[in-house]
């Protein structure tokens, strides 16, 4: 291999400081070292940390302005509460007063309506501790309706660790002779990994890139194809198929590696290519020259986008990567993205000091699926009257559960911001941002690093762990053990002890577990420590592992009566911006991303006599909201796309003044 | 740029079009949100031979050798430095944006926050210092980068020359 040396980089900064704080940022599961300069308290320069393996002093826009809200004048900095969400907030100031009269109310819905009466969205902004301590709470509570939109299923384990193939770390896809992107628009999301995947293919790694949308990560890719949104994972499926059927070391490998192997081989055999076409959109005969390709192309590291790694059949890539041997050497491998937290068990603990609890008491709940396509169904017998939200939740990834919060009994929102979901809340806890807390931070290349905090939070703002204790305190009598059991990271005077419970955590997951908090805290980060700390990929050699089988069934990915109504498919990412709505509050952020925008193909907007810029309506089988259009070829003719959640994953688009019927009419003809 | 100063090379090849370069800068110098000193253009998706093409190319002031903004100028605010970088001096600046009609890229812009201009100055006070420009620093894919022509031109070709040596020596990428 020929070298190259790069141009050396001078960084530093012009601006006046007083002192530097060297972590790690918080906007996404890059992990880019981060050097923040301040004075007087307040950060004054942001640069990425030339030593970082990963960044080697890159950044993303978000990463280098992220500080432009931490001060924001709309920023909530007190408790605010009301008796309903027709008045007005009133301010209050004491927060253990605030605490004692939500425990109260909580207190008396639990009695009145049963533990099954309180359901908690997780926004990722809220912190990895604010979803950790949410279940502990439920579990107290004894309730298992947690929701996030990334660990629902991948990062807390529910079942057996299983043996994965991990892809190479960012720093080493040069060794992948093949990098296959499904559904992951890593230059958009994560712009700083994506300078590695260039760096690759200037080595001469070839990129395939499947999406629904021509993304500017397609545009850097040697071979494009479109599918149909969120069927990533079906494609999996029918590749597997392929690959059996086209490649005879796939095969032998897997006869060797699986268990029930005739059975698992038998299972593919069943599999309707046709079926998987209507789905995915991609022809078998594609599929079937991807697998040959690949095969050629050995080893192969498939990453995945984030919305594809919690749902049904996502383990199926591991099985592939175990199949096709392409994790040997450590070249190849399946690198699921945002999938870098190890699956930990939140409730040991608890199990071993609680005989008399049963196990799948919690199993409910926690492995669901939260995307447009979610929905949240009141149950008669349980009613939802408390709810407890982050972020901006209501609008986001639980936006099909607004009707249960305008009839919640009790709606608490713990966020940063005033938002659509405050306007949903009786009561609002003001929350600290990333860099106002210290954290571990787990990003996806499965480095394990101490994320120090920048700076300290205003008077009044709170940590999603010191929430959670202060209700569990107030809790102590709903279960029969004692609330410290579920919050064992609690100080003498009743705050949360961040590096105790990162300590805890670690202990959590078999792939960490002898860490140590002290060990990450003292490491310099320019050689982070990744997990698996023991042996979880499988061994050279190794059998007797679990492949994934083809389902029996496939729950379709939207409602063929709805598709006779709105006849496109709505598709809504971030792209800039993340979850939460911290963004909202960033400046410059704000002005990158249009999130009026609706993105419509040239020939459908022909059809429709739509034209860019002109005010229009998107109709969801539950909603309708306005927008104004960008035609656009990054979109198929059959897709829509905005940065803003419809509630759905069909519509129809019409110009304002025009009706939904005519529309739909005309759009159903052209697409047919 | 004049040969002895410096040079940003922009390479549409690993731009994505992510405006950290424009986030940077307008952070480094306390601009409004809505200038645009440096703007990756985004042309595209545009339909070729059956296939879909969409590319990005960051473009910042062309630091031109007979700047048209300075000879403009009504105040003498807009100049060039002897190592090429026009920059406008705000302590001179009136805000009439006779640079930004003079200036046949539309350079110039109003930064509204103190109804100066603002304009890609080369991150000088940087450059003063040793350091690079923000925005080739910030830049998450290294499309931009910075030093002397000589340098720059240099690494362009030997990081062409690299790739093209180890394509045809056939080098086995996974060991």
């Amino acid at each position: 291999m020929v070298e190259h040396y790069a141009l050396k980089r001078f960084a530093g900064t012009c601006k006046p400081y007083d002192e530097t704080v060297r972590t790690v940022c918080g906007e996404c599961t890059v992990g880019c070292g981060l050097l923040a300069y301040l004075k007087d308290k307040r950060i004054v320069d942001i640069e990425g940390d030339e030593n970082d393996p990963v960044s080697r002093g890159r950044l993303c826009a978000r990463g280098i302005a992220f500080h432009q809200c931490l001060d924001h004048p709309d920023r909530i900095g007190a408790m605010l509460g009301r008796n309903s969400l027709s008045e007005p907030f009133d301010s209050r100031d004491d927060w253990e007063k605030s605490l004692d009269y939500l425990a109260e109310r909580l207190r008396k819905i639990r009695a009145r309506y049963g533990p099954r009466s309180l359901t908690i969205g997780c926004d990722p902004e809220a912190g990895l501790d604010f979803f950790i301590g949410a279940m502990r709470f439920a579990r107290l509570w004894g309730t298992a309706d947690v929701y996030h939109p990334l660990y629902a299923t991948r990062g807390i384990a529910t079942r057996p660790v299983p043996a994965i193939p991990f892809g190479p770390r960012c720093t080493d896809w040069g060794k992948s002779k093949c990098i296959l992107l499904v559904e992951a628009d890593l230059a958009t999301t994560h712009p700083v990994a994506f300078g590695r995947l260039l760096d690759a293919r200037e080595r001469g790694v070839e990129i395939i890139s499947l999406d629904s949308r021509f993304t500017p990560t397609m545009s850097k890719a040697d071979e494009v194809h479109t599918i149909r949104p969120d069927s990533g994972n079906r494609f999996a499926l029918a590749l597997m198929k392929a690959m059996i059927e086209e490649d005879p070391r796939v095969v032998e490998s897997a006869k060797t590696l699986f268990n029930r192997f005739d059975d698992w081989k038998c299972s593919f055999d069943a599999l309707d290519f046709e079926e998987l076409e209507r789905m995915t959109g991609l022809a078998t005969g594609t599929v079937e020259a991807l697998a040959r390709h690949l095969a050629a192309k050995s080893p192969v590291t498939v990453i995945t986008g984030k919305r594809l790694s919690g749902r049904d059949n996502s383990a199926i890539w591991s099985t592939m990567a175990l199949a096709a041997g392409w994790g040997e050497r450590g070249s190849g491998g399946w690198y699921p993205l945002d999938g870098g937290l190890p699956p930990f068990r939140p409730f040991t603990d608890i199990d071993e000091s609680d005989s008399r609890r049963r196990p799948a008491e919690d199993g409910r709940g926690l492995g669901k699926d939260i995307d447009e396509s979610f929905e949240m169904s009141e149950d008669p017998e349980n009613p939802v009257k408390a709810l407890i939200s982050s972020g901006n939740c209501l609008y986001d990834f639980m936006s099909t559960m607004r009707g249960i919060a305008k009839g919640a009994e009790l709606s608490i929102h713990f966020g940063p911001f005033p938002n659509d979901t405050t306007n949903l809340a009786h009561f609002v806890i003001p929350a600290t941002l990333w860099p106002e807390r210290e954290a571990v931070s787990f990003s996806s290349d499965r480095a394990i690093r101490w994320a120090e905090r920048i700076i300290e939070p205003a008077q009044g703002l709170r940590s999603g762990l010191d929430f959670w204790i202060g209700l569990a305190q107030r809790m102590a009598d709903v279960r029969h053990l004692e609330w410290k059991a579920y919050f064992p990271w609690t100080t003498k005077e009743g705050a949360a002890d961040t590096r105790a419970f990162y300590g805890w955590l670690l202990e959590q997951s078999p792939l960490t577990s002898g860490c140590g908090v002290e060990r990450i805290i003292a490491n310099d980060g320019n050689t982070p420590l990744f997990w698996p700390m023991g042996p979880a990929a499988p061994a050279a050699g190794e059998r007797n592992i679990e492949p994934i089988f083809l389902p029996a069934v496939f729950e379709p990915l939207s409602r063929d009566e709805e598709r006779e109504r709105f006849p496109l498919l709505y598709q809504a990412t971030r792209t800039i911006s993340r979850s939460g709505d911290a963004d909202s509050f960033r400046p410059f952020i704000l002005e990158l991303e249009d999130a009026n925008a609706v993105e419509i193909h040239p020939d459908t907007a022909a059809v429709l006599g739509i034209e860019t810029g002109d005010e229009i309506l998107v109709h969801g089988p539950g909603e309708t909201m306005e927008a104004s259009a960008r035609v656009s070829r990054m979109v198929p003719r059959w897709l829509i796309w905005s940065p803003r959640r419809l509630g759905s994953n069909c519509a129809v688009v019409c110009k304002k003044g025009e009706t939904r019927e005519e529309a739909s009419r005309i759009l159903k003809e052209f697409l047919r | 740029m004049d040969k002895r100063g410096n040079a940003l090379l922009s390479d549409g090849s690993r731009c994505i079009g992510c405006f950290a370069c424009e986030t940077a800068c307008k952070l480094e110098h306390d601009l409004a949100p809505d200038t645009h000193p440096i703007r990756a253009i985004v042309t595209g998706p545009l339909e070729r031979d059956g296939s879909l093409v969409l590319s990005f190319l960051p473009l910042t002031c062309a630091h031109c050798e007979t700047p048209a903004c300075v000879a403009a100028c009504l105040t003498g605010a807009m100049q060039k430095r002897e190592d090429g970088i026009v920059f406008s001096d705000p302590e001179l600046c009136i805000g009439c944006q006779t640079c930004a009609v003079a200036c046949p890229f539309g350079v110039p812009q109003l930064n509204s926050k103190n109804g100066k201009i603002a304009k890609c100055d080369g991150c000088k006070d940087r450059v003063d210092r040793g350091l690079w420009p923000v925005c080739a620093l910030r830049c998450p894919t290294g499309a931009l980068l910075f030093g002397s022509p000589v340098r720059v031109v240099q690494e362009k070709r030997q990081k062409e020359a690299t790739r093209v040596a180890n394509r045809l020596l056939g080098v086995d990428t996974s060991t």
